[in-house]
């Protein structure tokens, strides 16, 4: 067996935590149950991994056989990457049945004809959910496996999921292959971009719950509000204001759990405006900022802002259209004409 | 203040841990090598109690005492005293290159408000800055404190005087390449925290700021005060969130950045004064 092979499933192993190590392998199932049996999974990790890698080093393992390991841990720690999301467009209406073998051909062929040195595995999933991984490699050197993308593809959307983490130069040539292979006719980043690799497919498959305009000629009294202190002088400040903001948030929220995203970024180029009482600046060109927000779960966060008092009730649109618009990046101009005061979202 | 830039250059761009520091009592420029001897001799006492610095790495510790006349903001400030510390592995030959493993440095510029209020046997060095692991802090900190009966006491910054240097960075001049204005804003205690940067084109953000400062060289709260509610409601316009009910916790610009917790950069040394300057007044102001 290859060095390089030995050591890069040593490192891919030690980077599975311990209680996982023996279902993940199983998973693989390159080694078999009775090899499994040997080893002592109780061990330190590197001692783990080095029984590994003697036992696969019995089976004559390759890199494509490693790297299966790799896709197995990758899909079970989708969140450990960053995600960006793709959209690709067919020319016409037809729509034609989705076959599996065509497109693995395909894709193989076009990055094979323009890269000789790749390694490409397929991993199919029970969701029609496709995984690739590429390491790529030059016409000087074989590719690094350390260095690996993640596709992942469901075949009935036109949506794919790119982990790059790559020269960007082979960025282009991964789209084409993909177009190619799926019989899309072109492909384009969307400004989308989270480590929650499952948030982004809720976000464009739509899996959230959204926000549907109800109409409301009174406020819902659906939720369980604390019984009332029998003592009648005792009333909640601003319970009319509080109430609103609660019902104003679920309509623009929804009421379901929101997609997890950890950031949202707007490039704003919009005019500055101040109060006209203070004599302050009073430019003709845009004031230009860059605003980021990051949470460990960002839109539950927004949401708790107006209950806290921290913001106005309704947010701003710029924010709570993020799920809807599948963007977490903005750049913000003004608007000309007739409301100077909205913003435009190109 | 004809700081040589190339002597301080070695000050810039280092994350620095503040503290205050009380008059020192008994302390004198010209037992500097004395002073390093012992501190030396401390270490390595520390570290046969087995209060070890580093784990498993043996090392020989060699301390450095200098003074850095540059610092200092006017005649009656005490020149700022630089403490190195650099380690030699056992293992590598005598004269091989010694790595500076921790740096700190006392300076006072423009402390008058402090020293002329100290009798005759204390020394005035209020504010100090550290650069490395806590743990020789914490040993370099307790040798000062027994040897002068000083106190040493992290410095925080509030979100008051983040705006106040925000303000006054922003005024300076800087060349076109400077870096954006950035304020860090923080919200801790909603169910899932939230973090806000709000960075803002270094030159909109002094043009800003050059048309609320009335006075140049003079700098009021008021002016301060309307710098940042214009801040504030251009965000608020666009987001409908009130940046004034969030916590400030760091500032950065092209001169300098500050973080609430008591931890600065210097970028420029021509500035270099003028920001210790301020971090003077706040080390007092907290011996006070």
């Amino acid at each position: 067996m290859d060095e390089t092979v030995a050591e890069y499933i040593r490192r891919t192993v030690l980077k599975i935590p311990r209680d996982e190590i023996k279902t993940m392998l199983q998973k693989w199932g390159f080694l078999s149950e009775t090899q499994l049996q040997t080893i002592n999974f109780h061990q330190i990790k590197e001692n783990i991994s080095q029984d590994v890698v003697q036992l696969c080093e019995e089976n004559s393992a390759n890199i494509k056989q490693a790297a299966v390991l790799d896709i197995i841990y990758n899909h079970i720690y989708p969140n450990k990457r960053m995600w960006s999301v793709y959209q690709m467009n067919k020319r016409g209406e037809e729509t034609e049945i989705f076959d599996l073998t065509d497109f693995k051909k395909k894709f193989k062929r076009r990055l094979r004809s323009a890269l000789k040195n790749v390694t490409i595995n397929f991993r199919e999933y029970e969701d029609n959910a496709i995984w690739i991984r590429i390491a790529w490699g030059t016409p000087y050197t074989k590719p690094n496996q350390y260095k690996a993308s993640y596709v992942v593809y469901h075949s009935q959307t036109p949506y794919i999921f790119i982990s790059a983490s790559m020269l960007r130069s082979n960025l282009p040539l991964l789209c084409q292959a993909l177009v190619v292979a799926s019989n899309y006719h072109d492909i384009r980043e969307m400004e989308l971009r989270s480590h929650s690799l499952n948030s982004l497919k809720d976000i464009v498959f739509k899996r959230y719950s959204q926000n549907f305009q109800t109409y409301c000629p009174r406020p819902l009294q659906e939720r369980n509000v604390a019984p009332e202190s029998a003592d009648l002088r005792i009333i909640h400040e601003n319970k009319s204001e509080k109430e609103r903001i609660q019902r104003v948030n679920q309509e623009v929220f929804g009421d379901g759990p929101q997609p997890k995203l950890e950031f949202a970024q707007y490039k704003l180029e919009t005019m500055f405006k101040s109060d006209p009482k203070i004599d302050v600046l009073d430019k003709k060109e845009p004031f230009r900022c860059l605003v980021k927000f990051s949470s460990p779960h960002l839109l539950e966060s927004l949401k708790s802002l107006a209950p806290a008092g921290l913001a106005d009730a309704p947010l701003s649109p710029l924010l709570t259209c993020i799920p809807q618009k599948a963007r977490n990046y903005f750049k913000i101009r003004e608007k000309k004409g007739l409301f100077p005061g909205s913003f435009v979202s190109p | 203040e004809n700081v040589d830039p190339q002597r301080t250059a070695f000050l810039l761009r280092k994350q620095w841990t503040l503290y205050s520091v009380s008059p020192l009592y008994g302390f004198s420029n010209a037992q500097l090598r004395d002073y390093a001897r012992l501190l030396s001799a401390f270490i390595a006492a520390e570290k046969q109690k087995g209060l070890a610095v580093e784990v498993g790495v043996e090392l020989d510790i060699k301390v450095a005492v200098s003074s850095l006349p540059d610092l200092k903001g006017s005649d009656q400030d005490q020149a700022a005293i630089l403490v190195q510390l650099s380690s030699r592995s056992p293992a590598s030959p005598k004269n091989s290159e010694e790595k500076l493993v921790w740096l700190g440095w006392f300076c006072c510029v423009a402390g008058d408000d402090l020293s002329q209020n100290v009798p005759e046997d204390f020394t005035c060095l209020p504010l100090f800055l550290a650069n490395g692991a806590e743990s020789y802090t914490s040993i370099v900190g307790s040798w000062f404190q027994k040897t002068f009966d000083c106190c040493f006491r992290r410095l925080a910054i509030s979100p008051l005087n983040l705006s106040w240097m925000a303000a006054m960075w922003t005024g300076c001049k800087v060349e076109k390449t400077a870096s954006a204005m950035e304020l860090v804003f923080s919200v801790p205690c909603l169910p899932q925290p939230l973090d806000i940067s709000y960075a803002i084109h270094p030159e909109d953000a002094k043009a800003l700021w050059d048309t609320v400062q009335k006075t140049p060289g003079e700098i009021t709260q008021e002016e301060v005060d309307v710098f940042m509610d214009c801040l504030y409601s251009h965000f608020h316009r666009h987001f409908k969130i009130h940046l004034s009910a969030t916590k400030l916790v760091k500032v950065s610009t092209a001169i300098a950045s500050a973080h609430c917790d008591g931890i600065v950069k210097f970028l420029q040394s021509q500035y270099l004064t003028g920001v210790l300057m301020l971090l003077t007044e706040l080390a007092i102001s907290q011996i006070q």
